[in-house]
């Protein structure tokens, strides 16, 4: 098959991917301020869409990570797997996502994008392919540990952020100013999304000029290759937004503006500090620690184990799922022309598929609002009275105890008198 | 193999920033907070919250100049 056309269509595809994931993380970054009023949804929707655009200028480091790491270097042809391996890794990672966000199960699109091309780079050129080291350090263990700091972070800064707005003399706190805060925090978290997500796509971009020898390894990524991927995310986006003005009102879990501030502040920090040091994140996971860290930090919270067992579950399985999808399309791939055709057809095919199912039952959509609002429900905060129920029903417990104890000693007591 | 350090800095510098953010923003809704009370000297109150909403400006202005490569080397001077 012609080498420019396999080009141009993964570049093509990259961007659709790019696209898709600023449509479907909007919700992520500016759910809370529109919920809170701070913001008119279609305002929000702009912000989120210019933030993310800058975001994709600020920094390289990701797409260096994912154009010059990740895959090992064939010091004969630049890059050890060709750009139809690149295509069907991705045609991999495409369809894994629909397919999970169609079934509503918790997915990183990221993580499919890595799994993807991994499986397909195991399958064109064998396990030598891949660069376990630069793979563990860069992405698997970033994704267990960012979402830890933020989490921590997001439980510290909630602990700080009541503590100090907290008012003796029983005057009101007035904590609604946090609800503009949340404006400029919100901002940052689209901003930082900006900066990890879209470098993911300009790795890949780079990754295939490089491997079809369009550009020497090593080389800084170009300029129209940013623009193009800034400009895909930032529109993508600007189109998820109206998703959001759809389900306003429904499924938005309590996040207080105070909590929220706390937990966004977290997200921000977090993904920027990494995406500066090149880690390859999902943006999602990291905001989840952070509304699960923030949730703890508020009082009479509990978490709810078997839920935020189950969204684990679903990020450990993501990889290796996508690597196989992605495997499988290699496979295909490696029968030449007729192979990328019917790669590209079933991709195209289970597109269309979904797109269709995905209108005749609207409702879908709902349970994949934001994947952050899943992670809030690992966390139970009870109300006031909820809390004084509880404490209540635990001071009876004591006392029935200890009645029992007593009884039980008394009747010993007997016993011992009686001998 | 794995750069250990990385990670150490990613954590300690999000602690960091959020912790000073929040801290510096929290202060500043608490000072408004107490320049809505009666007999409190609000100017006062007022301009001390304005100065931790604009310390907390700051902090990210800096972040974001630590990140960017073109900035960090045109006013601090590293690159």
């Amino acid at each position: 098959m012609d080498l420019t056309l396999i080009v141009v269509l993964v570049i093509a595809l990259a961007l659709f991917f790019d696209f898709t994931n600023g449509f479907h993380d909007t919700a992520n970054a500016m759910a809370t301020p529109i919920a809170t009023g701070a913001i008119s949804p279609k305002k929000a929707v702009a912000l989120a869409a210019v933030l993310n655009l800058v975001g994709a200028f600020l920094s390289t480091e990701v797409a260096k990570t994912i154009s010059g790491g990740i895959i090992n270097e064939d010091p004969t042809t630049g890059v050890a797997i060709g750009p139809a391996m690149i295509f069907a890794g991705l045609m991999g990672a495409v369809i894994w996502n629909l397919l999970t966000w169609l079934l509503g199960l918790p997915s990183s699109s990221s993580h499919a994008l890595f799994g993807g091309l991994v499986g397909a780079a195991i399958v064109g050129a064998g396990f030598g392919a891949v660069n376990y080291g630069v793979l563990l350090s860069k992405v698997l263990l970033p994704a267990i540990v960012a979402p830890l700091i933020a989490g921590i972070s997001a439980y510290l800064c909630t602990k700080l952020a009541y503590a100090i707005t907290k008012r003796q003399s029983g005057t009101s706190p007035k904590r609604g100013g946090f609800r503009y805060g949340q404006l400029f925090s919100s901002s940052l978290v689209a901003l930082s999304h900006g900066t990890n997500d879209a470098q993911k796509t300009m790795g890949v971009i780079t990754l295939t000029l490089v491997a079809s020898g369009l550009q020497d390894a090593g080389s800084p990524v170009h300029f129209w290759v940013v623009a193009a991927c800034a400009f895909a995310i930032a529109l993508g986006t600007y189109t998820g937004g109206w998703r959001i003005i759809q389900t306003m009102g429904s499924g938005l879990t309590d996040v207080k503006p105070a909590q929220g501030f706390a937990a966004e502040m977290s997200t921000a920090s977090a993904i920027l500090t990494s995406s500066h040091l090149g880690f390859a994140l999902s943006t999602t996971q990291v905001a989840s620690g952070s509304v699960i860290g923030s949730g703890l930090g508020r009082k009479g919270a509990e978490v709810r184990w078997g839920t935020a067992g189950r969204i684990a579950l679903g990020w450990l399985f993501t990889l290796p799922a996508a690597a196989i999808v992605g495997g499988l399309a290699a496979w295909i791939t490696h029968a030449g022309t007729i192979g990328v055709v019917i790669v590209a057809a079933a991709g195209l095919a289970a597109m269309l598929a979904i797109w269709v199912l995905s209108r005749k039952n609207p409702h879908t959509h709902e349970t994949a609002l934001s994947d952050i609002d899943n992670s809030g429900a690992a966390v139970n905060i009870l109300s006031k009275k909820e809390r004084r129920a509880k404490a209540k029903a635990e001071a009876k417990a004591k006392q029935q105890a200890l009645r029992a104890k007593a009884e039980r000693e008394e009747a010993e007591e007997e016993k011992v008198d009686n001998a | 193999m794995i750069d250990w350090t990385a990670f150490l800095i990613v954590a300690v510098v999000t602690w960091a920033a959020a912790l000073l953010i929040v801290g510096a923003y929290s202060l500043g809704v608490r000072l408004l907070a107490v320049a809505k009370d009666e007999g409190a000297k609000s100017g006062l109150h007022k301009s001390g919250a304005y100065a931790c909403f604009t310390l907390c400006g700051l902090i990210v202005a800096f972040g974001v100049v630590l990140i960017v490569p073109q900035l960090s080397e045109a006013i601090l001077g590293v690159s």
